[in-house]
């Protein structure tokens, strides 16, 4: 039986470093591999023995383009073991630097990285030649997500001024008030990019997922719910290792999560947006149904009009909290350190990201465990990728480079954050 | 450009002041806080440099100071007329945390953004270890980098007086 090897030596345009692996053997994909050879960066080992309060800003080096999620689900962790619950205006900026991230986050992966694969097109500087338009909406949203980044964090990258209990500073109306012209553009920009991207030429893929992120009573979930999934788990995020674990594969320096009885599982916007479409404002959820994404979808390829979507959400959001906001006496709750495990679960732009501390008495960690999305989504990403290249192997090997690095992409991959990961090789035989 | 007889210029130093050498950009532009004229804008980037690309259309000249991958010579100046030339792309444009100024500048002139001239001084770097300080070689670079982006304005400023007009 003839064999036949597709390669992508090194994966662009997503985060980190890796590499893709197809084997093609007759008319059957028999192997799809997301090799992740970015070396494993220890930040467990080197969080024990250190102080609470240094966590916020240690865990913020774990990515460049999502540092807020890890710092609110560890300032989440620490506040959950040591009894102390931050609510009101501080729990409302905690939401809306979120939103910040998520609006530079998802503007920059749909049309700088993401968008070139649906127009043919090699790059984001190639394709500002023929969409100068989109490309500087695209900036004005990410300079919009920066800008409550840098108000509300001190800097947009890494930020600096997160802390356990709240904030080492609130901002005043008038500082958050500067924000609202610039957010009133980018919501109107959010809404063309949806009309924009939900005309794109979407492969005809559906796949069974089972849909895992957080669900809030009242809430598009960003900091707080419980963990759910489109079949039966409906758990505290305490309860996340009864269902889920950690495996090592030989392939990929980052652990691979499953679920412990179903196998793979999908995290990020699609499963966000098909567990959470009732917490969406009207108006974003008409435009959704304006552009014909149904409340349910299993394209992975539309992931990206979920997150353009979710942009939208986040100008509405960020506005809403603006406008209702008074600052609050004290820019953080004191917290007295005590002995004790947390546990910690927020939303970063690619899906769930869990946290779990153990704590000696004084406050100084004992054990560290991250699970970032990317590691959980791997297993779903080596799936589609098997269904995708399974469609085309009548196509000529650059055809199936192309669409599987498209397929990868979908997930807006952070292959920095899963190896605490791209080149594609297709072998056919 | 609006007024003739007047450009507007912009320095900009970029770099990561913890990451040793990576902080050549920004050092320059510290020496020149003090020492440009009143109308030429020091701008600094830490970070996201694709966030000012779009404000880079209210000049007519932009000179750009980073530093450079390691070439055998640390503390090496090198010029580069970007608005001309294309220069070479940073070695790792497949991460998406890698807009870098190449990347920056070749974007902002598909938009039509980049001033004419912009101007690239780009130091070789020795070390780019996290929380290294800039070595000595590089460091001794820094004011010489200085004088040349003064004597450069002084250059485009008089090449755009009136009696050149």
């Amino acid at each position: 039986m003839p064999t036949k090897t597709i390669n992508v030596d090194y994966l662009a345009r997503v985060e980190g470093e890796g590499a893709l692996d197809i084997e093609i053997t007759g008319d059957a994909v028999t192997s799809a591999q997301l090799r992740i050879f970015e070396p494993p960066r220890f930040f467990e080992a080197f969080l024990r023995g250190r102080g609470y309060a240094e966590t916020p800003d240690i865990v913020a080096r774990i990515c460049g383009i999502c540092p807020i999620a890890y710092q609110m689900s560890v300032v989440h962790a620490i506040e959950d073991a040591f009894g102390t619950k931050v609510d009101g205006q501080l729990r409302a900026l905690r939401r809306l630097i979120y939103c910040g991230e998520w609006i530079e986050s998802h503007a920059l992966h749909v049309v700088m990285l993401h968008a070139p694969d649906f127009l043919g097109l090699p790059d984001a500087i190639r394709m500002a030649r023929d969409h100068g338009d989109l490309v500087r909406s695209a900036l004005a949203l990410k300079k919009a997500g920066n800008d409550i980044m840098r108000l509300l964090g001190g800097r947009e990258i890494h930020p600096v001024n997160v802390k356990p209990g709240g904030f080492h500073r609130v901002p005043s109306r008038a500082e958050l008030q500067t924000l609202v012209e610039r957010l009133e553009n980018a919501r109107n920009i959010a809404t063309d990019l949806v009309r924009w991207v939900a005309t794109f030429p979407f492969p005809d893929l559906e796949r069974d997922y089972e849909f895992v992120a957080l669900r809030h009573e009242n809430e598009y979930p960003l900091n707080e719910g419980r963990l759910v999934s489109s079949c039966d788990i409906d758990i505290d995020i305490a309860d996340y290792e009864s269902e889920f674990e950690e495996r090592h594969v030989p392939h990929s320096t980052a652990l691979h999560s499953l679920l412990k009885r179903r196998g793979a599982y999908l995290v990020g916007p699609l499963a966000r947006y098909a567990l959470n479409f009732d917490r969406l404002p009207s108006t974003v959820q008409a435009l959704a149904e304006e552009v014909g994404l149904d409340r349910i979808c299993r394209n992975p390829f539309k992931s990206i009009v979920v997150r353009a979507i979710e942009i939208l959400f986040a100008c509405e959001e960020a506005l809403r909290i603006i406008t209702a906001y008074e600052p609050p006496a004290e820019a953080a709750v004191p917290l007295v350190p005590r002995a004790g495990t947390g546990f910690g679960c927020t939303e970063a732009p690619r899906g769930i990201c869990w946290h779990r501390y153990e704590f000696a008495e004084d406050g100084t960690i004992a054990r560290a465990r991250i699970v970032p999305p990317t590691s959980q989504n791997q297993p779903s990403i080596e799936a589609d990728l098997a269904v995708v290249a399974g469609s085309l192997l009548d196509q000529p090997d650059e055809v199936i480079r192309a669409r599987c690095e498209q397929t990868i992409r979908n997930y807006d991959p952070c292959i920095s954050c899963s190896t605490h990961f791209l080149k594609l090789t297709v072998h056919r035989s | 450009m609006n007024d003739p007889a007047h450009r507007r210029i912009a320095v900009l130093g970029i770099g990561n002041v913890d990451r040793g050498d990576d902080a050549v950009g920004v050092g320059v532009a510290h020496r020149l806080a003090r020492r440009l004229p009143s109308d030429v804008a020091l701008l600094v980037c830490n970070g996201d440099i694709l966030g000012l690309v779009e404000d880079w259309a209210k000049y007519d000249a932009l000179i750009c100071v980073d530093a450079a991958a390691p070439m055998g010579t640390p503390g090496r100046i090198h010029r580069l007329d970007a608005a001309q030339d294309e220069l070479p792309p940073c070695p790792s444009l497949a991460s998406s945390h890698a807009f870098g100024l190449a990347e920056a500048i070749a974007l902002a002139r598909e938009l039509g953004v980049l001033p004419n001239p912009t101007i690239v001084y780009a130091i070789e770097g020795a070390c780019f270890d996290a929380g290294g300080a800039i070595t000595p070689k590089v460091a001794a670079a820094l004011d010489a980098t200085a004088e040349r982006i003064i004597t450069e304005i002084g250059r485009m400023n008089s090449l755009a007086a009136p009696a050149e007009t």
